[in-house]
């Protein structure tokens, strides 16, 4: 991933609402095809990040450049490749998918010829089609969320910057949007997206970035995070057959301390420095010479949740 | 290219939401009605009177359907889809006006067509005195809608709130659009002398609102 072209640059990005420095000297690089997940408390800058990345906000410090070109400068080239979708996608009252789609995909450099294509298309893909004619203001939450994600994804952006997609989805359209998400970024599409659903940032996003208080705490993978973070390594052992399990993994070296958390289930915290490879191997060994049967062992690694808490707790994030 | 499709767009809009059917059909009959219950006209023409109602009740009408509707778009933050569009941002602002000033344009004429059928009616022919009369009428009525329109357009741009807005509308673009007929009645000036004025008014109107709408945080 390090080596990969940067796509976007936020550069010492600052802004100020009166009296509230929403944002503070916030710098870091998107990289050519990444899924990039962007994650903060409440009021911490998130959106005017966003805001100031789509050109939404005009007035700041700082710069933002896309494929190397400011967007303080001729937005129109820029915009042709964007994709964006707001917190909450508002869309006047009379209008019909289908016209909202029109105009946005129009405006967005579709031709007349394809256009009506493309609609179908999209609609097909955000699983649906047969909102098309419906006036958008009879739908449901979920579906005009979907049809957000559709005027963003219409004219087939290179960049999509998407605030709290998946806010307020039930759980198989959440699950169709990451699916989404995915399929966009294998087909070369870089996507920011900011979330407060940690576990979904997790599973899709090849970077994040943690904003606190307008400043940027840390960006990197999750293994990056984990090891800045983190340092406690633990290993979960079941059993489907336990003939003195305890006494062997105590025994183990590299083994700090054992935990029985019910019936054959051990959790196991390791030494400070130890491999998990040869812990693993280790234990594996002990447990056949007992007799015992193992089910799984897997290392517990921490989860984007608990290093946000743990940031929490540190007072990193405020 | 964009502004042709922000136009239509509008026009949609307009169309959809019912304002074409009140500004093209209710404004006409509106004006009969007013001219019909009218106890003493003062012998002013049916055609003359509409166009003066259609200039201030349509001008009115459609100054508040038009800073209601950027006020509120504005507030769901329904332009921060449009924005990010490779389209300038001054085509937002004046599609938005060319679309409501043709709406009522439009209005304004079947009006003053059903009412110089009505003098028809009444007369059984129209004089060419009241012809020339109507001309005059029709360019004062077209000028002073332009006008309510670029102002609206201003105010709904900088109000913060609707009612904010809608006060403004009542006591300021209207007021404003009658500073041209005043160097016609006050000086006996030229027609044409409204209708630079008029230019002058919408293009300082619609400049001040592309500058703000350009640099306003949405």
């Amino acid at each position: 991933m390090a080596d990969k072209e940067v796509l976007v640059q936020i550069d010492r990005l600052s802004k100020r609402y009166r009296n509230i420095q929403a944002l503070n000297d916030v710098s870091f690089d998107i990289r050519k095809g990444e899924i990039f997940g962007y994650i903060g408390p409440n009021g911490a800058g998130k959106t005017t990040t966003i805001k100031a990345m789509v050109g939404i906000l005009t007035t700041f410090e700082g710069d933002v450049r896309i494929d190397g070109r400011s967007i303080r400068g001729d937005k129109a080239e820029l915009n042709r490749d964007l994709g964006y979708l707001p917190q909450k996608a508002a869309f006047q009252d009379w209008r019909t998918v289908d016209q909202a789609l029109n105009t946005f995909g129009r405006l967005s450099g579709i031709s007349k010829a394809d256009i009506d294509a493309m609609i179908r298309q999209t609609l097909e893909q955000m699983g649906i089609p047969e909102t098309r004619y419906r006036k958008i203001a009879q739908l449901s939450g979920g579906t005009v969320q979907k049809i957000g994600m559709a005027q963003a994804i219409l004219h087939r952006p290179k960049l999509l910057v998407l605030d709290e997609p998946v806010a307020g989805l039930d759980p198989e359209s959440r699950y169709m949007f990451r699916k989404l998400f995915q399929k966009l970024s294998e087909e070369g599409t870089t996507i920011f997206f900011s979330s407060h659903i940690l576990s979904d940032v997790e599973d899709i996003a090849d970077r994040i970035g943690i904003l606190s208080a307008g400043k940027l705490v840390h960006v990197g993978n999750m293994e990056e995070l984990r090891s800045q973070v983190v340092n406690v390594k633990e290993l979960l052992i079941e059993l489907s057959q336990d003939k003195g399990g305890m006494a062997a993994l105590e025994k183990a070296s590299g083994v700090q301390s054992v935990q029985l958390e019910t019936v054959g289930r051990y959790r196991l915290r390791l030494m400070p420095g130890a491999d998990f490879d040869e812990v693993t191997q280790e234990v594996i060994v002990a447990l056949m010479a007992t007799g015992s049967r193992i089910r799984s062992v897997r290392p517990l690694l921490p989860t984007l949740e608990q290093i946000y808490v743990d940031y929490l707790a540190k007072g990193v994030i405020a | 290219m964009s502004l042709p499709i922000l136009f239509k767009d509008e026009l949609t809009g307009f169309y959809k939401s019912k304002v074409m059917l009140f500004l093209w059909v209710g404004l006409p009959v509106i004006s009969l009605l007013l001219y019909a219950l009218s106890p003493d006209t003062g012998g002013v023409p049916a055609s003359v009177f509409i166009a003066l109602i259609v200039a201030s009740v349509g001008g009115a009408l459609a100054s508040i359907m038009l800073v209601v509707t950027i006020i509120n778009e504005k507030e769901r933050k329904v332009y921060d889809l449009f924005v990010i569009r490779p389209i300038k941002r001054w085509q937002i602002v004046v599609s938005k006006f060319l679309a409501v000033f043709i709406c009522l344009t439009i209005a304004g004429m079947i009006s003053i067509i059903a009412g110089v059928l009505a003098d028809i009616l009444i007369n059984g022919a129209i004089s060419s005195a009241l012809l020339q009369g109507l001309g005059d009428s029709i360019v004062i009525t077209l000028c002073m809608m332009a006008i309510a329109c670029s102002a609206s357009v201003l105010i709904g741009v900088v109000s913060p709130s609707i009612l904010i807005g809608v006060i403004a509308v009542l006591y300021g673009a209207n007021q404003l659009a009658a500073l041209v007929v005043l160097p016609i009645f006050l000086a006996n000036s030229p027609l044409y002398l409204a209708g630079l004025i008029t230019v002058g008014i919408c293009i300082v109107l619609l400049a001040l609102a592309v500058y703000l709408f350009d640099r306003k945080q949405l």
